[in-house]
């Protein structure tokens, strides 16, 4: 292979005070904004409000003005940009595959610049198509002409994962499909968001899809960034008129207060809970031989105690039994109103609560899943 | 029934296909053709390789650019007799000076038209190619020149009715090939060897016209799907 990949993991990326104007309009003015290693970071705006611009200055595609991008601390600058491009996965607005190159030679095409052989880019060529659903004997060949817009967009994502860059840049993948497709290919990429394990910074300009995909969200309008959080601090911590505007916070939130917690819990068995005086050793095994995360017992004081799992292996062989190592926990009557239990949770740092049905617990409650539940 | 057989029992034919064997006999049309062929590949040849050598680098030079295509231009419009006749000092008589005049006007279109293609790739596509981490050569040859390849072929095409031209002409000054045969019935006033030499090149130039139509066509579905 001609050259390694600049980083294999990404720990952060930074924009400091990132400037690009084209004559005197700003597309992007003084921007701050830190991506986290692993995580999918949305920028959603109006058209116009330069979220392209951004992306596109992590790549230098476009170079600044003024301010500095740095990947993993080192400024971008001092990449070769044709390096730096082909460690970063690119996945183009209204979907960019190159008419010219069937679907191997789109896909493959930084392969073979990088001097794979024909049998590796086939079978790299397979392998990703087969990541995107789509059979790749019957697709390997055909041209972009002959894809629908659907099929175009998961060659496009095949295609920017190559060379399994550990950075995606995402420009409204899924922006030209119709309704219904786009919820479909949404979907599917929650899933494979998790398999990927990349840090992604993906721009829509859709709420919903923001709030469904992304583990935080910035918000631009007019060139700068407004607000950067999780999907809860966007709707319950709006910071101006403009932010609640586009996360529909109002809206959002009348919804919730007519909701109950049982209306967004997670049922529970009771396969969940465990003998307060087992000793951590053996509810080590069986939380594992379950599968599970978390277990409960019932305290003495008539409670319930929450049993993270790497409080077991924390516990080890010391003989500590359960009930020395639970921890407490938030229960809601599964009744309570929604919106206030999740005021509760934040408030209290949690995030997650059992919930009862009159004596019995009946299910869980976990803050994120709630608001995923809600788009 | 019709077969050959029948078809030399018709008068009118059978005296045409008596001339055709007594002139292609004794002007030798077969060595003719094979003369005229030769010149026009080699000419056709060498004008595809410095026609598009040239329009990959006044794309690269635009300064270049207008210089160079009001240059070939200029050329151009000399008469083709005229550039025969010019070329004579510098490669006396025969293929030489023919082959020079085929190139020198056949260079024109296909660097035109190398160059129109190459520069006119849309955008987008260039986007595409330096957003996955082409370098600007990259970009040259696997995107902007395979999207300019219809056009090119347009060029390429238009040179060989150019190139068809010029080696006929050739004939003129001692080429060799089926000008010569022309020429020779042109000088003993021999209708039938003007006709049907006539007939042959030019059946010879449409059939050549066309298999660069089919070259040009293929490669407009093939690169050309999105203009
Ligand atoms: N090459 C350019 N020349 C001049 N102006 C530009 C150029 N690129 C972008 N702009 C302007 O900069 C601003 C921000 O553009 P940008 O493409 O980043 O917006 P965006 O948020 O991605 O919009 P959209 O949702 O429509 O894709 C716009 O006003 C745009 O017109
Ligand atoms: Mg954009």
């Amino acid at each position: 292979m001609k050259f390694k990949k600049l980083f294999n993991r990404i720990e952060s990326i930074k924009l400091e005070s990132v400037t690009k104007s084209y004559g005197d309009r700003f597309a992007v003015r003084d921007l701050d904004l830190e991506v986290r290693g692993g995580e999918l970071m949305i920028l959603i705006g109006r058209s116009g409000s330069g979220k392209t611009t951004t992306l596109r200055m992590i790549n230098r595609l476009i170079e600044p003005d003024s301010g500095r991008v740095s990947i993993n601390g080192a400024n971008v600058e001092d990449f070769d940009p044709v390096r730096l491009r082909r460690s970063i996965g690119y996945v183009i607005q209204n979907i960019g595959l190159l008419p010219h190159l069937n679907v191997s030679g789109n896909i493959g095409l930084i392969l073979k610049l990088e001097g794979w052989d024909q049998a590796k880019i086939r079978e790299r060529v397979s392998e990703l198509l087969n990541f995107v659903s789509l059979p790749p004997k019957s697709f390997m060949d055909r041209y972009p002409h002959q894809l629908s817009g659907g099929q175009q967009q998961r060659i496009g994502l095949a295609r920017a994962l190559a060379m399994d860059p550990p950075l995606l840049l995402m420009d409204e993948p899924f922006g030209a499909l119709d309704p219904l497709l786009r919820t479909q290919l949404q979907d599917e990429f929650c899933k494979i968001k998790k398999e990927l394990g990349k840090t992604i910074v993906f721009v829509t300009h859709d709420i919903n899809e923001a709030f469904k995909l992304g583990d935080r969200v910035a918000i631009m309008d007019n060139a700068s960034l407004v607000q950067v959080g999780t999907p809860e601090e966007l709707i319950f911590e709006p910071s101006n008129e403009l932010v609640s505007e586009i996360v529909d916070s109002k809206r959002k939130y009348r919804h919730m207060e007519a909701l109950k917690v049982r209306d967004m819990m997670q049922s529970l068995d009771s396969g969940y809970f465990l003998e307060g005086n087992m000793p951590a050793e053996i509810a080590l095994r069986k939380m594992v031989d379950a599968g599970l995360e978390v277990a409960f017992v019932f305290k003495e004081s008539g409670t319930v105690g929450k049993i993270p799992l790497n409080e077991v292996l924390k516990a080890g062989n010391t003989g500590k039994s359960l009930n020395d190592i639970s921890k407490s926990l938030l229960v809601f009557p599964a009744d309570a109103s929604l919106f206030e239990a999740l005021t509760q949770l934040k408030e209290e740092g949690e995030s997650m609560a059992l919930v009862l049905g009159g004596e019995m617990p009946v299910g869980l409650l976990f803050s994120d899943r709630v608001l995923q539940g809600l788009v | 029934m019709w077969n050959g057989g029948c078809l030399s029992e018709i008068p009118i034919i059978n005296d045409v296909l008596t001339e055709v064997q007594r002139v292609w006999d004794t002007q030798l049309l077969s060595l003719r053709t094979l003369e005229h062929l030769y010149m026009f590949t080699i000419a056709l040849f060498v004008s595809i390789l410095i026609g598009i050598a040239v329009g990959v680098l006044i794309y690269r030079s635009p300064k270049l650019a207008d210089p160079v295509l009001n240059g070939l231009n200029v050329v151009e419009t000399i008469p083709d007799v005229a550039l025969l006749v010019l070329l004579l000092p510098i490669f006396g008589i025969g293929a030489g000076p023919t082959v020079a005049a085929s190139i020198l006007y056949s260079i024109l279109p296909i660097t035109r038209n190398t160059y129109t293609g190459l520069a006119n790739v849309p955008r987008e596509y260039v986007e595409i190619a330096e957003a996955l981490g082409l370098n600007p050569g990259e970009v040259l040859m696997r995107v902007r020149f395979p999207l300019a390849l219809p056009l090119i072929a347009g060029g390429i095409r238009i040179a060989v009715v150019f190139t068809m031209g010029v080696v006929t002409l050739g004939g003129l000054i001692a080429a060799g090939g089926l000008g010569a045969a022309l020429q020779n019935g042109i000088q003993l006033y021999d209708m039938g060897t003007i006709l049907v030499t006539g007939a042959w090149v030019g059946l010879l130039a449409v059939i050549l016209d066309g298999g660069a139509g089919v070259i040009e066509n293929r490669l407009k579905v093939r690169y050309g799907t999105w203009s």
